[in-house]
């Protein structure tokens, strides 16, 4: 029982040590073209010039109560995801004992 | 009601015999099962994919005088147009990552071996297809950077003995980069990519229920045997868990890096500096950078391009020379499968940090 519990564990911890690495690899790698392209000129020896190209557009909510609408529909969201995932949990637990007791292959174990 | 809508409609569609073979199918559980959940999320990706697509689709003008304003428009006026946008750039990212991924974990696991061979194949012609969208999708905004890029990507088949010339003809629609290779590449990436994807996925998914699910050679050599869940509904479950995270966070990413946009292409402008493709293609970008002008008396990019394409066919044809995977032959090509993820990461840090 200990030992079936210790085994869940570390699969629960594997999981999540590689969603940890993916989205941080995600976020690092990705996130490095964004970075650059906001890079001051002054970075790249180009001081004279201005900050910015005035036909280069960087997107931006357009204004304030669009702004406060995106980010309270993000923490919507991630609210959102984290109870339906807790729901899936119990759900697969829910549905592997079943598999078990042979329910969806119509056998009785 | 329910029930009454339900048979009217298995009585047309036969959803009943698609319930009961998704019942009937088991996926195994080991160790690896974690390569199993790249598929179903590189269609997830492909969904958004298509659905953003065809936002932006509505407003997105493909000529050389509206390319750029049109996109501009969707960033500026269109409400939330930029976040769609953001979405299709993110997801993008996110497909063509998951698909190398798929790949070289099908690699490590030898999943390709006998009888899936033709499984690997049609996933290699998938990998080309996301990546021919990415291509053909970084011109669409006419900027300065998106002509360079493409100029340059455009020419680099042009080093190809006897049909060089030819290809590079074919993708631009004439000597040059102009407004019919936008044009083109428009409607390559709406149309024709789109069509190959669609037909390559359904032959590929059709292949993968014909032989069922792969186990790992490592686990399949201990002759244990390996638990196996139904795939409807408990792996699905499992699975809607991975697709609800990926969402979230390509979500969250596009509202906080969105892709800005740059001045107008001029055609008669030099390039600028630092011109540098999207990240899946840094690793080939800084392979051709790397070779010398002149090997011998061949030119190095004509090399360059033509050991990439040797890889590649070697690659595509990876279960006919690795047909008994278990050998010291299959042992020496996981070998070279590390080598090529630890070349490639590093030829892409080399390139990002130049």
């Amino acid at each position: 029982m200990k030992l079936r519990m210790m085994k869940k564990f570390a699969i629960k911890k594997k999981f999540l040590v590689w969603l940890l690495f993916f989205t941080f690899f995600f976020l690092l790698f990705f996130a490095q073209p964004q970075f650059s392209q906001e890079a001051k000129p002054a970075e790249q020896g180009k001081a004279l010039k201005p900050e910015k190209s005035p036909e280069k557009i960087v997107p931006s909510p357009a204004n304030i109560k669009e702004a406060v609408g995106i980010y309270v529909f993000l923490a919507w969201m991630w609210l959102s995801i984290i109870v339906l995932i807790y729901f899936l949990r119990l759900k697969i637990k829910e549905v592997d004992r079943l598999h078990r007791l042979g329910y969806f292959s119509g056998e009785k174990k | 009601m329910r029930i009454a809508i339900q048979s009217w409609l298995d009585e047309r569609f036969g959803l009943q015999a698609i319930m009961d073979f998704l019942k009937k199918k088991t996926v195994p559980q080991h160790k690896h099962t974690i390569w199993y959940y790249s598929g179903s999320s590189i269609l997830l990706f492909l969904a958004i994919q298509v659905i953003t697509g065809f936002m932006l689709a509505f407003y997105y003008k493909p000529t050389l005088e509206e390319a750029n304003k049109s996109v501009a428009r969707i960033m500026t006026e269109v409400p939330l147009g930029w976040i769609i946008r953001s979405v299709h750039f993110w997801s993008s990212s996110f497909m063509i990552a998951l698909v190398f991924i798929h790949l070289i974990g099908i690699w490590l696991v030898k999943s390709y071996r006998n009888p899936r061979e033709l499984t690997w194949m049609s996933g290699v012609f998938l990998l080309i297809v996301t990546l021919g969208f990415g291509f053909t999708g970084y011109l669409l905004p006419w900027d300065d950077l998106s002509l360079s890029a493409t100029k340059v990507g455009t020419d680099i088949p042009r080093s190809i003995p006897v049909i060089g010339a030819w290809v590079t003809k074919f993708l631009r629609g004439g000597d040059d980069v102009t407004g019919d290779t936008l044009t083109r590449f428009f409607s390559f990436h709406i149309c024709i990519l789109p069509i190959f994807i669609f037909l390559i996925i359904a032959v590929h998914v059709y292949l993968i229920q014909k032989q069922g699910m792969s186990l790992p050679l490592a686990v399949e050599i201990k002759k244990e045997k390996v638990r196996e869940i139904p795939f409807w509904p408990n792996f699905i479950y499992r699975e809607m868990i991975v697709w609800l995270i990926l969402l979230g966070v390509v979500f969250s990413l596009a509202v906080f890096f969105p892709p800005s946009l740059d001045k107008q292409a001029d055609l008669m402008a030099p390039a600028p500096e630092g011109i540098k493709p999207e990240w899946y293609f840094l690793f080939l970008f800084q392979t051709l950078k790397i070779f010398p002008a002149k090997i011998l008396f061949v030119s190095g990019d004509t090399v360059a391009v033509l050991l990439i394409a040797l890889v590649g066919v070697l690659f595509f044809f990876l279960p006919f020379i690795d047909s008994k995977p278990s050998e010291t032959k299959g042992k020496i090509l996981t070998l070279i499968a590390y080598a090529f993820i630890a070349y490639a990461v590093a030829m892409t840090a080399w390139s990002l940090l130049e």
